[in-house]
């Protein structure tokens, strides 16, 4: 496993080296933005530790550039700046885990991992509708090449519409099928989350079918209705 | 009234109209009291040349008899045929002793005579003269507007008084009238200059009261800065207003960045010497691992007070409730990804919190955090409106819950219930701290999920 670990702090840097090192990681190390910005466009890292106080280009910056660029390589974010606001911005950009210093090497270790073990989940084909294209490995949906940013629930409805685009499901069919066993399961918040996921990828792709369910419509085009293979 | 209305704090209103007002009353006093007096000169001054007229008349045709008598002209005014008319003429002489007695007088007075006053009297005895005008009473005991002179006529020694009388009633009633068709005009005209004054203050200020509701508006987080067009006199004002809002605003983000870069600086030195001193078995490594989590506490604790302290200097914002939620259900779901957390959400897509977008996260940030740390894979977070100016937000879990003695515990700044779940531990009582910088309340109770329910009580955006 290969890993770029990026920071500025040279005593740091020094420590999770070794850490690392010591856990059966092969490390490369960045000690500012433009320099973790051509490594992670140039190297096939398994997952990238990236701080995000970093000189010349900050971290966020790096991070959205490799997502512009499809690096769908995991990153880790390494960060003192702890508000929320940070959290979702780094998030926003792409981040896959989040971890504020000041914090414990075993933690981080444990983190990455996790992280190691996610993006090596079993492959799935990515689902496309038109411009939609959800990837359930990555758990990632994205409209005409930008991200989409759904919750979960959100993102399980789409991707249970995707599964069965064209077709009208009814709303117990997706009750069912998004809540576990126990959930209180009232319909209507089905429809809560189908109007923020109509928001989130266009008024006009989910169709109501009156007394019936909803439908997926992809409109026509190179992909539509097509599954493909990543 | 008026009274009433001197009294309270000063007004610019009440201050113009009142000048405007008393001003225009006072020229309307004046002026109308001028106009009355005008017209009843103008009608003594007729009455006065038609009763000369009469004395000239009545001076052209007397003549002195032989036994030096005068003989009075047959006809002088038809009026004065008539007993009793209104209209009087009279041939005198003075007798000793003052006073005069008629000695010819005309068929109206039948048989009263004109009355003259003493002092007039001895005046018309003593030379000829310019016609003397005075006030009388005629025969009926009405006012009379009495016109003498006294001329010395061939044949005759002594001298001839010539007195004409007319009844001042009509002219009177003539001068009344128009007191009072003025009086209903003044006033009238009085009124109408008072609402004009009061529209035109009224209009005149109206930039004053809009400059005043927007920046209500301001503080209340609907606009950013004054960008109404205001009159050339208000312009400096409002510019200054903006300027100072921007600088506000300025200073909040500078202290922010100030604290966040303090943050930095503290913060990795700190993971250094907590890596450093993991390695590090024996008391100097202890000491080092607990010091260096205080520092870490310490530094959390002041950076938030120094925020709350921005905070109160800036201007009033709002932030959509739904769009926070958003965001933080999906940072959370990854964070706890591993764990396959679902939090289902609702809030309306109206409701917005008054404050910064930066405390709403925080606040809502850690409650949904501290939920996904002890929740089984369910976490719900409702947001309402309670009433125009408060929220609440519920946030509850199906974990293990809280039991009801311990609840109080949790707020209580540095309290660490929930110690052995990754995190600092201070999520509920920084959640606490900010929700009562905003007057805001925090409850713990039970979740219909079956755990720990947390509602949050913060002020709600007027819509």
């Amino acid at each position: 496993m290969r890993i770029l670990l990026v920071e500025d702090d040279p005593d740091l840097s020094r420590q999770l080296k070794l850490a690392l090192a010591d856990a059966g990681y092969a490390v490369d190390h960045a000690p500012d933005g433009e320099e973790a910005q051509f490594l992670g466009e140039t190297e096939p890292y398994d997952a990238v530790i990236l701080d995000l106080g970093l000189p010349k280009v900050d971290g966020v910056s790096v991070l959205e550039r490799w997502r512009r660029g499809k690096i769908a390589t995991p990153v880790l974010i390494l960060t003192a700046r702890g508000a929320w606001s940070e959290k979702v911005a780094g998030f926003d950009a792409g981040a896959d885990d989040y971890l504020t210093k000041p914090f414990h090497t075993e933690e981080l270790l444990a983190r990455l991992r996790a992280l190691l073990r996610r993006s090596a989940g079993h492959a799935a084909p990515s689902l496309t509708c038109g411009g939609l294209r959800l990837d359930p490995r990555a758990a990632r949906a994205s409209v005409n090449g930008e991200p989409l940013r759904l919750t979960s629930l959100e993102y399980r409805l789409l991707h249970y519409l995707m599964m069965h685009q064209g077709r009208v499901i009814s709303r117990t069919e997706l009750v069912e099928h998004l809540y576990d066993q126990d959930f209180d399961r009232d319909s209507n918040t089905i429809e809560v989350f189908v109007g923020r996921v109509r928001k989130k990828i266009g008024p006009d792709r989910i169709e109501t079918a009156r007394g019936l369910g909803y439908r997926l419509v992809c409109p026509p085009g190179e992909e539509a209705g097509q599954p493909a293979a990543t | 009234m008026i009274l009433d209305g001197l009294r309270g704090p000063p007004s610019l209103v009440r201050r113009l109209v009142i000048l405007a007002a008393g001003f225009s009353v006072a020229a309307l006093a004046v002026t109308s009291v001028v106009l009355v007096l005008l017209f009843q000169q103008a009608a003594i001054r007729r009455l006065d040349q038609s009763l000369g007229e009469l004395v000239d008349n009545l001076l052209a045709a007397t003549t002195i008899g032989d036994d030096g008598v005068p003989i009075g002209p047959a006809l002088t005014d038809e009026r004065a045929l008539r007993a009793y008319s209104g209209r009087y003429w009279e041939i005198a002489e003075p007798i000793k002793g003052g006073g005069v007695r008629a000695v010819v007088r005309s068929r109206s007075l039948w048989d009263a005579e004109l009355k003259v006053p003493r002092e007039v009297a001895a005046q018309l005895s003593a030379k000829p003269g310019p016609p003397i005008a005075f006030e009388s009473h005629g025969p009926l005991g009405e006012p009379v507007r009495t016109l003498a002179s006294q001329a010395q006529l061939p044949g005759r020694a002594a001298p001839v008084i010539f007195l004409a009388a007319e009844d001042r009633t009509p002219v009177d009633r003539d001068v009344r009238g128009f007191v009072a068709a003025t009086a209903i005009s003044f006033v009238l005209l009085g009124a109408g200059l008072l609402t004009a004054v009061v529209i035109q203050v009224r209009v005149g200020l109206r930039p004053l009261f809009d400059l005043r509701r927007e920046i209500a508006e301001v503080r209340r987080g609907r606009a950013e800065r004054l960008s109404q067009r205001y009159p050339s006199e208000l312009t400096p004002l409002a510019d200054e207003l903006n300027a100072l809002m921007a600088h506000n605003q300025e200073v909040v983000e500078r202290q922010r960045t100030h604290v966040g870069n303090l943050a930095h600086a503290l913060k990795t030195p700190l993971s250094v010497m907590l890596t450093e001193a993991a390695q590090q078995s024996g008391p100097l490594g202890d000491i080092v691992t607990r010091q260096a989590e205080i520092m870490r506490q310490q530094v959390d604790h002041h950076l938030r007070r120094a925020r709350a302290a921005a905070r109160a200097q800036g201007p009033g914002e709002r932030t959509p409730v739904a769009e926070v939620l958003d965001e933080l259900s999906r940072t959370l779901e990854r964070l706890h990804h591993d764990r396959g957390v679902a939090i289902d959400w609702d809030a309306d897509e109206e409701l917005s919190f008054q404050g910064e977008r930066q405390d709403l996260l925080e606040i809502a940030g850690n409650a949904m955090e501290n939920a996904c740390k002890w929740c089984k894979g369910r976490v719900r977070v409702r947001a309402d409106a309670v009433s125009p100016a408060r929220m609440r937000l519920s946030i509850g879990d199906d974990g293990p819950g809280l039991p009801p003695e311990r609840r109080a515990e949790v707020v209580q700044r540095g309290a660490r219930l929930d110690e052995s779940a990754p995190g600092s531990g201070l999520g509920l009582s920084i959640v606490d701290e900010l929700a009562r910088a905003y007057g805001g309340a925090l409850t713990l109770g039970d979740s219909p999920l079956g755990g720990l329910g947390v509602e949050i009580e913060l002020p709600r955006a007027e819509t």
